[in-house]
């Protein structure tokens, strides 16, 4: 099933679309259930109630499951990557913290140098 | 959140448990929906006769007393259909007490009602479709005998209960060839 992965891991969203799509989707659910019961109830079909929670989550994947461009609306901005070659600020630095913070960084820049 | 993947479970999942809340509010609310059913049960006589329990022409199998009802119904069960109402199985008992057992309820007509075309009851001078014998195969000492008309709603979903509409007490008199 890896041929699948880059299908199932596409459509990825910001942080706030992450917490607008998570609650847009609780929403829409619980709304359809309750639509559900009231068409259902006056309409005095059971199997209607059911095709219509079924409608509701239709509409739920179409609205939560694609990345629109609404859920993309704020994107995370990276600090700068640090312009001065790792190995150098290795030596150089006097404090031990910031030493290991540099020395995790050097791992993707070994054109730096 | 993050994937198409995540989104998928969460929403599927969450769908799933909304689905639980559904029928278990539509299961929940059936029994409080109103229903106003008229109903009349009419006992007009009560025949005993004995008769041969397995072959009535074999001289050696036991023989028993038997009742036979005639009685008329009518009802009108059509307000007792609603969304979640799959069928109505109306049957009508009779209870007695017999020396020895409090409790002895025999069913000896029943029904199945699907529609609500089929909801309105009208038997004139009907019989009991199921025999009705006493346990002990006589009828000495039976007393306190009803007769119940129940009525059980069988739902799509929820829980089914029986509804004892009407009852009306009778007696149950001996074969005249037994009382001599």
């Amino acid at each position: 099933m890896d041929f699948l992965r880059p299908v199932f891991e596409s459509g990825r969203i910001d942080f706030k679309g992450q917490s607008l799509a998570s609650s847009l989707a609780t929403m829409l659910l619980v709304c359809s259930g309750i639509a559900a019961f009231g068409v259902g109830y006056s309409m005095e079909r059971l199997s209607l109630c059911f095709y219509t929670y079924v409608l509701g989550i239709a509409v739920t994947y179409m609205v939560v499951l694609l990345p629109w461009p609404f859920f993309r609306r704020n994107p995370m901005v990276w600090l700068a990557r640090s312009s001065n070659g790792s190995k150098s600020t290795l030596v150089d630095s006097p404090n031990q913290s910031r030493k290991t913070l540099v020395e995790d960084v050097s791992d993707d820049s070994d054109d730096a140098h | 959140m993050y994937n198409i993947l995540q989104r998928l479970g969460g929403i599927t999942s969450f769908a799933m448990s909304t689905l639980m809340a559904l029928i278990v509010v539509i299961s929940l609310t059936t029994p409080l929906l109103p229903s106003n059913p008229t109903h009349e049960v009419t006992l007009h006589s009560v025949q005993t006769t004995t008769g041969r329990m397995v072959d009535p022409f074999d001289r050696t199998s036991r023989s028993a007393e038997y009742a036979r009802l005639t009685f008329d119904v009518d009802a009108d069960l059509s307000s007792m259909f609603n969304w979640n109402t799959k069928l109505l199985f109306a049957f009508i008992t009779a209870d007695f007490v017999s020396p020895g057992f409090d409790t002895n309820r025999v069913v000896i007509w029943d029904r199945i009602i699907r529609s609500k075309r089929q909801a309105k009851l009208r038997l004139r001078k009907h019989h009991n479709k199921y025999l009705l014998r006493n346990y002990a195969m006589s009828f000495r000492g039976v007393e306190a005998a009803n007769l119940t008309l129940h009525i059980n709603p069988v739902p799509y979903l929820g829980i089914m209960y029986d509804k004892s509409m009407v009852s009306i007490p009778f007696s149950i008199p001996r074969p005249e060839k037994a009382s001599k």
